[in-house]
């Protein structure tokens, strides 16, 4: 009842001329063609202009060589004292080896949890910011809920703008999935006094882990 | 919510009195405005980008129809499900039944004025829900039981005490017995009451920056996590959104979200931005099993008729208030709605209604800084000068202003006479206040010379003046 009633609205508010009833065809190739705006320009090397603007963004960078570095990487991130780590993982990085005494949760997010590790699909050189997807590995809450997360992001996976992010994923139904979260730095306020909070209800901190190979 | 009954001028004295109020704004005046100028003058391309994100939103808005029947496509196809509210209470109705259905004893709720327009925390209150704002700021000002003074910053009118003692008050039930000693104190407080809400939660309703008819998508901006572990955790995801958030594709929201950081902010880009499609997908761990859009209209097709049309591009980013030096005077509360600032006198007559926004769009001085900021290019004091006219035709301006603004009228379309007058006008005036070289009082004139003094005429008008210098030439 209400959806008629509002594109009735719609449709008189505005007038007959208008050019979705004379050019629904027009309509449908800018959907398809989905143009771009006014492009940033970027000079110098993507993965230097992507550390850059992350660090800027006060994420904590390291670069390894190939995914094998990940658990030590991982490990020096842990406390000394912590000889049984428990830890949350996406479920698509359980093939990397990892220490048979370590506690880790494949499942959702739990109400605490101190150091989670997720990977990104991309990372975008602009805006120093990294973009992940919910899917059947890789649940959402992982990117919220700790302390302390840890994202693992391929170095040729740094694209320049979220554009070319965007042309890269398939966008129809079955494949787009349902929470993609573009990160850029730990969670913060400035709700009490102005005074810049980190962290309010995500991450205090988000270490991003390059994986050059 | 309703517009509150006293009146503009009561609500801004009462502001300019408010010490700890005048303090609050003080403090950030020139915060905002530098970091937005400082972010803008980074982005070469800034100007473009805001030629490019106001075409989009005319675009779009020129061809609603489509794009909200595609966006609706898209959601359905998805596996979620779109209502279509006409006004502030049938959207409460739709909420209200989908939580009913649900079952819903807590709801939690990311920051969404669209909400706070349409009265829906009261709305689901009244139905026995525990509603929580998990927004800190929006937390604050709920436990203080009062509303936003801005629509980035909700709590600008807060000092820092003032909320220590509130959550002295509110908090000792969750253990925290000593009063918080700083900021980060009183967040970590924040951080672990609503971390179990999240996870209670029956229902989450969050607003959404944009909607993409390409992919169904709502999309969110924060910088604290809230509107994520909102929409994430509960088994309801409810999104409340204006008809006009649509945009046709991701590359136009990611044209309309470089303008929106550096406007809201003076940041080139805010920690999350989330697009939320659907409920989860066969094999995902978490995500809601349910996913609703309500599209709401409460008056936006009626701005979408003709000359307010403009309004409607507005990103909610709050650039026009930052640089209003109305609202960084009196600040939000005074405009007695959940839209303060230019941007508030302009939408509320248009939601509300004129009866209760009379004043609102002559509380700005036409000095223009709104429009020269609006990443979107909305010509704010073309529309607040065109509200008053409205306001003069639909009989709303009335007893001496009107008797006044008529005899004005009447006069100034006669040259000759109106010349002679203010010759002699000028004259008087000149020869009784030239020894001071102003006025302290005037007559019919107190409410200006209250403030200030008005300076008097050095002896000739200005037609006068300019046709001696023309002659000279």
């Amino acid at each position: 009842m209400g959806r008629e009633e509002i594109l009735k609205r719609v449709t008189a508010a505005l007038g007959d001329r208008r050019p979705s009833q004379t050019d629904r065809a027009a309509l449908d190739a800018r959907m398809a063609a989905r143009p771009a705006g006014p492009p940033v320009r970027l000079e110098g090397d993507l993965a230097d202009i992507f550390i850059a603007k992350a660090t800027a963004n006060l994420f904590t960078v390291e670069r390894i060589a190939s995914l094998q570095m990940l658990v030590p990487a991982v490990r020096a991130l842990l406390t000394e004292s912590d000889e049984a780590p428990d830890i949350s993982m996406a479920a698509t990085l359980n093939h990397v080896g990892w220490p048979a005494g370590w506690n880790i949760n494949y499942g959702t997010g739990r109400p605490t949890e101190a150091l989670s590790v997720t990977s990104a699909l991309a990372g975008i050189a602009e805006t120093g910011s990294v973009v992940l997807a919910s899917g059947v590995g890789s649940p959402a809450g992982l990117n919220f809920l700790p302390d302390l997360h840890v994202v693992v992001l391929r170095a040729s996976d740094i694209l320049a703008h979220p554009e070319d992010v965007w042309r890269r994923m398939e966008t129809n139904p079955t494949a787009w999935p349902r929470a993609v979260n573009v990160i850029s730095g730990p969670s913060r306020t400035a709700d009490v006094g102005g005074v810049i909070v980190r962290p309010a209800h995500g991450p205090k901190r988000v270490h991003l882990v390059i994986v050059d190979s | 919510m309703t517009a509150h009954a006293p009146s503009f001028h009561e609500r801004a004295s009462h502001a300019l009195a408010d010490a700890n109020l005048q303090r609050s704004i003080a403090g950030l005046k020139g915060g905002f405005v530098a970091a937005r100028a400082r972010a803008v003058a980074a982005l070469p391309e800034f100007q473009a980008m805001r030629e490019a994100g106001a075409a989009i939103k005319d675009h779009t808005l020129e061809n609603l129809d489509y794009y909200l029947e595609r966006y609706e496509a898209e959601v359905l196809k998805r596996g979620g499900h779109v209502h279509w509210a006409t006004d502030a209470a049938d959207a409460c109705r739709i909420v209200r039944e989908i939580c009913a259905r649900a079952g819903a004893k807590i709801v939690t709720k990311g920051k969404s004025m669209v909400s706070e327009e349409i009265g829906l925390n009261e709305a689901l209150e009244a139905d026995g829900i525990e509603v929580i704002e998990t927004d800190a700021g929006e937390y604050i000002v709920q436990l203080a039981k009062e509303t936003p003074s801005h629509i980035v910053m909700p709590t600008i009118h807060k000092t820092t005490g003032q909320i220590t003692d509130l959550f002295h008050e509110h908090h000792r039930r969750y253990g925290f017995a000593e009063p918080a000693q700083d900021a980060a104190e009183l967040i970590g407080q924040v951080r672990s009451v609503l971390r179990a809400k999240f996870f209670a939660a029956d229902v989450g309703i969050t607003g959404a920056n944009f909607l993409i008819a390409e992919t169904g998508s709502n999309v969110i901006v924060t910088n604290e996590g809230n509107g994520d572990l909102t929409s994430t955790l509960a088994r309801v995801h409810i999104v409340t959104a204006g008809i006009e958030k649509v945009v046709p594709t991701l590359n136009d929201a990611a044209v309309l979200l470089r303008l929106l950081a550096r406007s809201a902010l003076g940041m080139d880009v805010t920690s999350y931005v989330t697009y939320a499609t659907g409920p989860r997908r066969p094999g995902d761990l978490d995500g809601p099993e349910e996913y609703h859009v309500v599209l709401i209209d409460n008056g936006r097709t009626k701005m979408l008729e003709g000359a307010y049309r403009p309004m409607l591009r507005c990103i909610r980013c709050a650039a026009c208030m930052n640089h209003c030096p109305v609202y960084m005077s009196v600040g939000g509360h005074a405009y007695g709605w959940v839209y303060p600032g230019p941007m508030g006198a302009v939408l509320t007559p248009m939601i509300a209604g004129h009866e209760k926004a009379q004043e609102l769009p002559h509380a700005c001085t036409l000095n223009g800084r709104c429009q020269q900021v609006c990443p979107v290019k909305i010509p704010l004091p073309d529309m607040l000068r065109r509200l008053r006219h409205d306001q003069w035709e639909a009989g709303f301006i009335r007893g001496a202003a009107r008797w006044g603004i008529s005899a004005w009228a009447w006069l100034a379309s006669r040259p000759r006479l109106y010349h002679a007058l203010t010759r002699m006008m000028v004259a008087v005036a000149g020869l009784t206040g030239r020894s001071r070289g102003r006025f302290r009082h005037l007559p019919l004139a107190s409410g200006w010379t209250q403030g200030r003094d008005m300076p008097a005429p050095q002896g000739e008008t200005f037609h006068v003046a300019w046709a001696k210098s023309k002659r000279r030439r």
